[in-house]
């Protein structure tokens, strides 16, 4: 649905690309990150306690290995999973959540580095209070570390995939309608079966003198007009 | 409530997005939020404190314990404000008491540590519902979104600790260590027996911590339940519905006449037939049919040629490649035999020392370092023109060595090649032989310009180039000179037009004077000469 008016506030940000498309962004806020974030600390905790395991009876040696491992574990962990793997951590990846530019465009080596080696900045004074506090305040939910790569973590887009339509015959609307009307009427059918009675007939009866429809028949009729600006797939 | 005025784009959102609106939301009024959390928990810490002065503990519990009842402050903000009727501090901090009431004992008491406290409070606070009414209801909000609203307040839990520890460790960081030495200072002992005033103030950055976080904590609560009833009851279809129908009440009576006549137009039969109208399957899916069987080149024979023509080069072209590869068989029985056998010697050695000594650590330890010294190097080679250009070496900053051409026009422009005394070996020449004589001379005035003015003339030029350059060096006794030289040498030259005879020695004498004038620093030998 189009964006009605730029001054209401919203979760999406658009991008208006060269070609003039709007493409919509999605800022992700604190909790899916905290998540996120809690997930691969998880998995990084294990994969460094299989390394201690592992090497704890190499001797010297072995704490050498492990120390190595402890810092690309740490530090080249999201680095080399962000870029490698379109944005995601594993942790991102089970939350939905991506990172990209500013700009949408894919992060690359330069942005990654920066955003994950300014964590020491965020977790000043403790356990990333200071990312905590930026993330809350600032306008597209970034901590510090993205904001010195311009970076955003975006929820990655779901698939579309449309609801079926419930059974109507096919009415075809009497007045044109403009792009957002129709996919509302449209979504006034793919929201059907989830709507109440009467707030099925509510919303039908708004429309009933503009559209010159009876009331007992609104519901079918709307469901129809959805049938027909659908089309045969 | 109206719809219309809301103050975000209403539409529904996943549950993590929902509460995200809702760090949006309070960010947007955060000035008026933590403002009017602040003053309220203030006036409620500040009342404890007084009553409780000796009990700082007791204090820190009951005023957490009332958190609930804050709550109401920035939901009601909150509340007011998405619908544009944003209230002011006094309005908000008045309305406040007023809002506590309904169903504060419950709240306090069974439903105190409820994980859906924020996501539950618009029902009992906007809504007003109480007993099974209020059980109905959440029973059909929460149906998808308890888990984001328990997650919300079990992180608000976490966050409110971690920003409190975060506080303390900010205050000592920023304290210098002058106000703390003279301190007897001992955590151990504060443990037992903090010293009154201390616990008072831990108090106070609680509150400050609650004031920041719990508008966000309530925001992502009153969120989560706009979304979940902007999904059930498709507020975002209605606003669009009542949108449709004032756009079309509005041109109703304009489009009245023109829907009468071009409406059974638009939908008239004929345009639905053409909508019904199917496309034949293309011809891609028909199966092969021999047709044009009655001519000389059947279509059987076309699509032959076809073929044939697209097996050739440029459409296909086929190569043969060989390439040597390890006999197959083989391999594979070392491996199994190396399997079946024991352990392989060198696995053996390695855990062995492994085990025994720091010495193969120490080894790589060695490995190591050389790799970051080996790093450092790289990276000093990489960067060497870049480290040139900008680190250091300041005094070599000399112009570059001019490049001296060895030839101009054919001629040699060797200082040695050319005699002492050039004006007087010209003069000795020009009866005889004036192309040389010139050409001498215009080979000296090159000469000079090369050696003494450093003009910086290149294979590339020509001789009105050459002028030019002259020209530039702002010395017009000069100029002239090795304009009327140019001028004669290059009509001999290429027009092979001999000057007058006189020209010669008139020539040869400016050269004296001209060269002599204009390079102050010409070798005594040559002035002695000319002289």
């Amino acid at each position: 649905m189009p964006i009605s008016s730029p001054a209401l506030l919203d979760t999406r940000y658009p991008l208006e690309t060269p070609e003039g498309v709007d493409l919509l962004l999605q800022p992700a806020g604190l909790l899916p990150r905290l998540l996120a974030f809690l997930v691969d600390l998880i998995i990084r905790g294990g994969i460094v306690l299989l390394f201690s395991i592992a090497l704890v009876s190499l001797g010297r040696f072995g704490w050498g290995l492990w120390s190595i491992c402890f810092f690309l574990i740490s530090w080249w962990y999201p680095v080399l999973f962000e870029v490698l793997w379109q944005g995601r951590t594993p942790g991102k990846h089970y939350m939905g959540l991506r990172v990209v530019h500013a700009d949408g465009t894919p992060i690359g080596w330069s942005a990654s580095l920066i955003r994950n080696l300014l964590r020491t900045v965020d977790m000043l004074p403790l356990f990333y209070s200071a990312g905590i506090i930026s993330l809350l305040f600032s306008q597209r939910l970034q901590r510090i570390g993205d904001l010195a790569a311009n970076t955003l973590v975006v929820y990655r887009e779901a698939p579309l995939n449309s609801a079926p339509l419930p059974e109507a015959p096919e009415v075809i609307p009497p007045h044109s309608l403009q792009l957002d009307e129709q996919l509302a009427i449209l979504d006034y059918a793919e929201r059907f079966a989830q709507l109440s009675p009467e707030r099925r007939q509510e919303l039908a009866d708004i429309l009933c003198p503009s559209l010159k429809l009876r009331p007992e028949h609104a519901q079918a009729s709307l469901l129809g007009m959805a049938r027909f600006l659908r089309g045969h797939a | 409530m109206q719809l219309n005025n809301a103050q975000v784009v209403i539409r529904p959102r996943s549950p993590w997005e929902a509460v995200d609106l809702g760090t949006h939301l309070a960010r947007q009024h955060a000035g008026l939020l933590i403002s009017a959390q602040f003053l309220a928990m203030a006036a409620v810490l500040g009342v404890l404190s007084l009553v409780l002065m000796d009990y700082p503990t007791v204090v820190a519990l009951i005023f957490w314990w009332l958190k609930p009842l804050y709550d109401r402050l920035p939901l009601f903000i909150l509340s007011r404000a998405l619908f544009g009727e944003r209230p002011t501090l006094k309005q908000a901090l008045r309305a406040w008491p007023s809002q506590m009431k309904a169903q504060w004992f419950a709240n306090l008491t069974w439903r105190r540590f409820s994980p859906w406290r924020s996501f539950h409070l618009p029902v009992t606070q906007l809504e007003g519902l109480n007993g099974k009414p209020r059980t109905a209801r959440l029973n059909v909000l929460s149906m998808r979104n308890s888990q984001p609203a328990a997650a919300l307040t079990i992180v608000g839990v976490h966050l409110e600790i971690v920003l409190y520890f975060a506080l303390f460790a900010l205050v000592g960081m920023l304290l210098p260590p002058e106000v703390y030495d003279g301190w007897d200072f001992n955590p151990s002992d504060w443990l037992d027996d903090e010293p009154l005033w201390f616990a008072h103030l831990t108090n106070w950055l609680y509150l400050l911590v609650l004031a920041v976080w719990e508008p966000f904590y309530v925001a992502g609560g009153f969120t989560l339940y706009l979304n979940r009833r902007t999904e059930l009851e498709a507020w975002d279809t209605e606003l669009t519905f009542r949108r449709i129908a004032e756009r079309l009440q509005k041109g109703s009576a304009a489009l009245l006449l023109c829907a009468v006549c071009l409406l059974p137009a638009l939908y008239s039969p004929s345009s639905l037939a053409a909508e019904g109208l199917c496309l034949p399957p293309s011809s891609e899916q028909l199966p092969p049919e021999e047709r044009l069987l009655n001519q000389a080149l059947t279509s059987q024979a076309s699509e032959k040629a076809i073929h044939a023509l697209l097996d050739e080069p440029p459409f296909s072209n086929p190569t043969t490649e060989y390439e040597l590869k390890w006999g197959e068989d083989e391999p594979e029985k070392e491996k199994t035999a190396e399997r079946d056998g024991k352990t392989p010697w060198w696995l053996k050695w390695l855990i062995n020392s492994w085990k025994n000594s720091g010495g193969i650590a120490r080894a790589f330890e060695v490995l190591l370092w050389l790799v970051v010294l080996s790093a450092l190097a790289w990276l000093l080679w990489h960067y060497r023109h870049w480290l040139a250009d900008f680190v250091g070496r300041l005094q070599n900053l000399k112009p570059a060595v001019r490049q001296r051409p060895t030839t101009l026009f054919g001629l040699e422009l060797d200082s040695d090649s050319l005699p002492d005394d050039l004006a007087a070996a010209a003069e000795a020449l020009w009866p005889n032989d004036p192309r040389q004589a010139l050409s001498l001379l215009y080979r000296g005035l090159l000469v000079h310009l090369l050696d003494e003015h450093q003009v910086a003339i290149k294979n590339s030029h020509t001789e009105y180039e050459v002028l030019g350059l002259i020209n530039a060096q702002q010395l017009p006794q000069l100029a002239r000179y090795a304009s009327n030289l140019t001028r004669h040498w290059i009509n001999l030259a290429y027009g092979h037009q001999l000057p007058a005879a006189s020209v010669g020695p008139a020539l040869c004498q400016a050269w004296r004077i001209v060269l002599k004038a204009a390079a102050p620093l010409t070798a005594p030998a040559t002035q002695a000469a000319s002289a």
